[in-house]
């Protein structure tokens, strides 16, 4: 992607432009930001009791959280939620970067494809959640992964789609024809070479479509709420009749929160590449 | 021999004609060069010979094969593309090995090529760099490079030198020409640039709104030309068209001057002369008399713009022949007439 901007060399930096206020202003915004993360994190080291006292500024940490979370379950649930997050997301590389090509190459559809993807994501998810259901009764399959999966598909292939065809525009026809002519079919062309041009859209939109995917409640705690219900679901199941376990649940968020930041800090080039690469073009 | 062998190719978007039926020939081992204003359909002409575009009507064959309905890559052609089209995501050495090895080769094999043809375009201290990091210059050597390594039987330039500056296109102008001569591949070139499809051209091909005006050796194209569109658009300066009317062999300008004219035709006729044969000279009373507007010093020439009862004229003169000419002096213009092209009012050559 030539027309991105180039890493600067290391060694270098840039000259500090945004002075005693900016970084004041950065100041405060991160305050905000992490201020209700240091309280989940604190949270999940308290006590009940301790947890409703707001003037209580020094405490004793206890595991006992902890220890709970785990013996219900929450890193299987976990575990699930990665898988479904993984089989969401190569399907809908695969078959939305094919699509993507395809809108953004052919056209196809004519303009009102490019933008009509996303008009599922308008409905509430109420509205397909009912036939969802009713289709993994009869299949047989609900309340298992397989079913999350394809709900899961219904909002997060069109996203990658949508987020790829940017991608897809910027990347210069010459070079693909260029391949036809040197040997290559159509397909292998796209595969060999325009793949390789938009991989930081595929990255970007892979980590966005796992997101959407691993953070997604409504479809998985009404397709599967029993056996294979996923993170999101179990930590729900912390809202129990007696009360919210409010301990239990901070350290549950926790255990959501740390994958999405861990994959985000090794691609946070990349997405960033990514999502300005593309959001030039639209 | 023929290399390439077009038969009445008709390119259609939709319901707009691109290109109207042309018919075309190019001989093996030539330099052909198509030419013509944007919009005439040499690109179009050009990717349809490479495959890059469906054949609305007719048939293209490469040799004896007939590529009408192939796919780019079983046509055996190589291409340049304006922008060069490097694979970004490759390095130098892996582009130019790319139609090789997308053929199937083994990069093994295909190494002492990839030397061999980098020593001829003098970028080997370049191999293991990645296009973005190479000068427009250094990138359009690779390109032709990865068009070269393979051997096959015609080169397509698309405006290959358009993206360089003056200096160097004109440097790799002459590259490209000593490189072609040496290998002896057909090759074909588009162009909008009239200058650069003279110098290279063993064939030139004027094309104008979908079909060939004319083709022929650029020297022949340039002494006779067809019509008035081929006349002003081959040449620089641009050749003078001057209109008027012809009567017993006198030629009457639109602005009343008249000029003596061997010619046996009549009636409404455009008068076309090279400002190379537009003679000028200070005094006596021979040919017509004309107004120097300005005066353009090119170095050993000069270009002189002129006015004559009105009517606007071009003439190059050789500098030292400037001597008393300079601008709002009157001066005698006469043409060199064995070199006066006539028209007709179709814009057709009737003399």
């Amino acid at each position: 992607m030539s027309t991105l901007v180039a890493p600067r060399p290391q060694g270098t930096r840039r000259p500090n432009t945004w002075g005693f206020g900016g970084s004041l202003l950065l100041g405060v915004a991160c305050l905000v930001v992490f201020l209700p993360f240091l309280w989940v994190l604190l949270g999940s080291f308290k006590t009940g009791s301790q947890l409703n006292d707001p003037t209580l500024i020094t405490f004793h940490p206890n595991l006992a959280n902890w220890r709970d979370v785990i013996d219900s379950g929450i890193l299987q649930a976990a575990g699930r939620s990665a898988l479904v997050g993984i089989i969401t997301v190569s399907i809908s590389v695969v078959i939305g970067s094919m699509g993507a090509y395809s809108i953004s190459r052919y056209k196809t559809g004519g303009s009102a494809t490019r933008f009509g993807i996303l008009a599922a994501q308008v409905l509430p998810p109420a509205v397909l959640v009912f036939p969802f259901l009713d289709m993994a009764f009869r299949l047989r399959i609900n309340d298992t992964l397989a079913v999350v999966v394809i709900a899961h598909l219904s909002f997060v292939m069109p996203v990658v789609t949508w987020f790829l065809i940017g991608f897809f525009d910027a990347a210069p026809k010459e070079i693909e024809e260029q391949a036809m002519v040197d040997g290559l079919s159509r397909f292998a062309a796209f595969r060999k070479v325009v793949l390789p041009q938009v991989a930081p859209g595929i990255g970007a939109s892979a980590i966005f479509g796992f997101v959407l995917s691993w953070n997604d409640l409504f479809y998985a705690l009404i397709l599967a709420p029993g056996n294979a219900a996923t993170l999101p679901v179990r930590i729900a199941g912390f809202n129990t009749f007696r009360g919210v376990e409010l301990g239990s649940m901070c350290a549950a968020i926790l255990v959501s929160i740390v994958p999405v930041l861990i994959a985000s800090f090794f691609i946070q080039r990349r997405l960033v590449r990514g999502i300005s690469g593309g959001a030039v073009k639209f | 021999m023929t290399a390439v062998h077009l038969k009445k190719v008709v390119k259609k978007y939709g319901e707009v004609g691109a290109v109207h039926g042309i018919d075309l020939e190019l001989q093996d081992g030539k330099f052909t060069v198509l030419v013509g204003p944007s919009g005439c359909g040499k690109t179009t002409t050009l990717r349809m010979i490479a495959g890059l575009e469906t054949v609305t009507d007719g048939k293209i064959f490469v040799g004896d094969l007939d590529v009408t309905d192939l796919e780019p890559k079983d046509r055996d052609v190589s291409m340049v593309f304006q922008n060069y089209a490097l694979y970004p995501h490759l390095t130098v050495a892996e582009n130019i090995a790319f139609p090789l090895m997308a053929r199937g080769a083994k990069r093994s094999d295909v190494q002492g090529r990839i030397e061999e043809v980098a020593a001829a375009l003098e970028i080997t201290p370049l191999l293991g760099r990645k296009p973005k990091e190479l000068s427009g210059g250094q990138q359009q050597r690779v390109a032709i490079g990865r068009a070269i390594v393979r051997q096959p039987k015609v080169f397509l330039f698309d405006e290959p030198l358009s993206n360089l500056d003056a200096k160097l296109r004109v440097e790799m102008r002459t590259e490209l020409l000593r490189l072609q001569r040496q290998l002896g591949t057909t090759a074909v070139y588009v162009t909008h640039d009239q200058e650069e499809a003279m110098t290279l051209s063993d064939v030139m091909v004027v094309m104008r709104d979908g079909v060939i005006c004319q083709q022929g050796k650029p020297v022949e194209v340039y002494e006779h030309p067809v019509d008035t569109f081929v006349a002003s658009f081959v040449g620089s300066p641009k050749m003078n068209l001057i209109k008027g009317v012809i009567d017993h062999g006198s030629f009457t300008f639109a602005g009343g001057a008249h000029l003596p004219i061997e010619s046996s035709h009549f009636g409404e006729t455009t008068l076309g002369v090279r400002p190379e044969d537009v003679i000028l000279s200070v005094g006596g009373d021979e040919g017509i008399g004309g107004i120097v507007e300005i005066i353009e010093l090119l170095g050993p020439r000069a270009i002189v713009a002129l006015k004559i009862r009105g009517t606007s004229l071009t003439a190059v003169v050789e500098a030292a022949g400037l001597t008393g000419i300079s601008e709002g002096v009157e001066v005698r213009v006469r043409f060199r007439e064995s070199k006066l092209h006539l028209f007709g009012p179709d814009g057709r050559r009737s003399g």
